[in-house]
């Protein structure tokens, strides 16, 4: 079987038991936010069981942050109240997006095997583990025994040649695959990146692997490479441990070779993530509102291509641009390079690190036949607002680009 | 062992693709399991369902197209199904969340192609896991995949944690 980097590191951290197709595998590291722990709390605290190990934990509060609703509050408090009670030293509260949190943090590295209970937990893949998403139990059952139940999935290589030119970002990359592809064409299988040129940022990295599950994956990956081991002497002060880079030729059940030059930026239209168009193709669609943030798109690279498109620039009148940095350290250094400062002056509304409008949850909902570009992950019918919105993505420079025309455009109009 | 030999119930039939987004639209995220049944009905009513009203004494069983349940890994939407009355799941393929939840919360699911031009909405249908069929109204049979043996365990012990409480046990 074609198992890839994926299949070898399930492989690692089998312990011997496995059940039909399905291996019992021990788990590093676990990511939990407020509404999926919330939903699992009452079940856990019911079993009397213990976290098996706390260290291997990261809690924070990044859906309701801060809540909007008593509802809300009440789901937070007993998340936090929980917290506090077991002393569980990985708390991030209103700090940013979990999965932007989990790679910045010290505990992701190369071949650890890691479970979110968000499906976007896949994102933490472009650090070279393999990380997945599951639902509460799943999550609930990895919490008291700290293994999961996994099935080993085909993998797929993808190759990446060449560097993006600067009209292109990750979230390009990602469109350009799923509209090939479609929203089931990896589906159950592993997608592995081979940067060739190791050209691609790990922001853009992070927006590839992030999108994974939306062609259907258990993963996406990114073989780990010298822009792996820049980011993580970066984040850590040192490398603490000689970087696995998964080096030599391993079977894959298909190969996909891209050529990045060859991309043109993308549009994905209603209500599919994998229907996707060329952005020169839109004819000038018009749009109420630009959403730029999310957990696929409100790194600093996103912010900083943004603030410079917008540079000496105005939004279009009648578009409302919303923009979210991932998190409190992103915002941060986005507010030091002056990038908050020109998107405030070209007329953008920046929000607080949360998920916010991307699901819906509060801020920039939208009403009733409202036109959305969004840089997040997914555009299905009513997941901003009232079913009969529409919502597109892009990448955060066409979105920048399509803010100042008011209408969705090929940010090369404009650059 | 929890899992009876015979499935029945009412078709409550989708299409391909159908997301976690439609069938529990997010804004109806709660921990209230009322609340999370209105949630599915809202649903419903966005997906169009083809059987008026929310509620059959047989229960339901839905017949989905290909990549049922992709998206959001939100367990609402599979606990809001099981309060709703939904006693299985049949798709052409599912996403691999969503139908882990299902299993996790002792919700059957069947893999099956042929059946989703054989059935309407409302008819009544029957599974039967022993000798791996399902029944249409007019008593045609189809085949459906093997479950894993491993989801399969899962299954008779009610859902995952009955399996974690048979694993803890060494039953």
């Amino acid at each position: 079987m074609a198992k890839g980097i994926t299949g070898e590191i399930i492989e690692g951290h089998a312990d011997g038991r496995s059940e039909g197709k399905y291996l019992s595998v021990e788990v590093d590291f676990v990511l939990l936010h407020d509404p999926t722990f919330a939903l699992l709390l009452p079940e856990l605290k019911e079993s009397g069981e213990e976290i098996w190990d706390r260290d291997k934990v990261l809690l924070t509060v990044d859906h309701f942050a801060p809540p909007s609703s008593i509802e809300r509050a009440n789901m937070v408090k007993e998340v936090l109240s929980f917290a506090a009670e077991k002393k569980l030293p990985h708390l991030s509260v209103y700090q940013g997006i979990c999965h932007q949190l989990l790679v910045e943090g010290p505990w992701l590295k190369p071949g650890m095997l890691v479970l979110g209970a968000d499906s976007h937990t896949v994102t933490g893949g472009a650090l070279g583990c393999l990380a997945t998403g599951m639902g509460s139990t799943d999550i609930l059952y990895s919490l008291i025994t700290g293994r999961a139940w996994l099935k080993p999935p085909e993998a797929v290589r993808i190759d990446l040649r060449e560097k993006l030119p600067p009209y292109l970002m990750g979230k390009d990359v990602i469109l350009d695959l799923l509209g090939r592809y479609g929203e089931g064409g990896f589906l159950y299988q592993a997608m592995e990146f081979y940067d060739m040129d190791e050209a691609l940022s790990m922001d853009d990295r992070f927006a590839i692997c992030n999108m994974a599950v939306e062609g259907g994956a258990k993963n996406g990956l990114f073989q780990p490479d010298r822009v792996t081991e820049d980011f993580l002497i970066e984040r850590d002060g040192c490398l603490s441990h000689p970087v696995n880079r998964f080096d030599g030729e391993r079977p894959y059940s298909r190969k996909i070779e891209v050529e990045l030059s060859k991309i043109k930026p993308k549009v994905a239209l209603p209500h599919s993530p994998a229907q996707v168009i060329d952005a020169e193709e839109m004819r000038g669609e018009a749009i109420d509102q630009v959403f730029i943030g999310s957990c696929t798109g409100g790194r600093l690279r996103d912010i900083e291509l943004t603030a410079k498109l917008l540079m000496g620039r105005k939004v279009a009148r009648g578009v409302n641009l919303l923009v979210t940095p991932a998190s409190q350290r992103i915002y941060q250094k986005a507010i030091e390079k002056g990038y908050i400062s020109t998107i405030i002056g070209a007329g953008g509304v920046v929000l607080n690190p949360s998920c916010g409008p991307c699901g819906g949850i509060d801020k920039g909902i939208l009403g009733r036949e409202e036109k959305c570009l969004s840089t997040s992950n997914r555009n299905f019918k009513g997941r901003m607002g009232d079913p009969s919105s529409k919502v597109f993505l892009s990448s955060p420079l066409t979105a920048a680009a399509s803010a100042l025309a008011g209408r969705i455009i090929d940010p090369r109009e404009v650059m | 062992m929890a899992l009876p030999e015979i499935i029945s119930g009412r078709v409550w039939k989708l299409g391909d693709h159908v997301n976690t987004d439609l069938l529990h639209p997010p804004s109806h995220f709660t921990p209230d399991e009322k609340r999370m049944k209105e949630g599915i009905a809202e649903g419903r009513t966005r997906l169009g369902a083809g059987v008026k009203g929310d509620s059959s004494e047989e229960g339901w069983i839905i017949v989905a197209g290909e990549n049922f349940g992709c998206g959001s890994s939100r367990e609402t939407s599979v606990r809001g199904l099981a309060s709703f009355g939904v006693k299985g799941v049949v798709a052409v393929y599912f996403a691999r969340i969503f139908m882990r939840s299902l299993v996790n919360l002792g919700i059957p699911v069947f893999e099956a192609k042929e059946i989703q031009g054989c059935v309407k909405d409302g008819e009544m249908i029957r599974i039967s896991l022993k000798e791996v069929w399902i029944e249409g109204p007019d008593s045609k049979r189809f085949p459906f995949s093997p479950l894993d043996p491993h989801l399969r365990r899962i299954l008779e012990a009610g859902g995952l944690i009955g399996y974690l409480r048979s694993e803890k046990h060494g039953i």
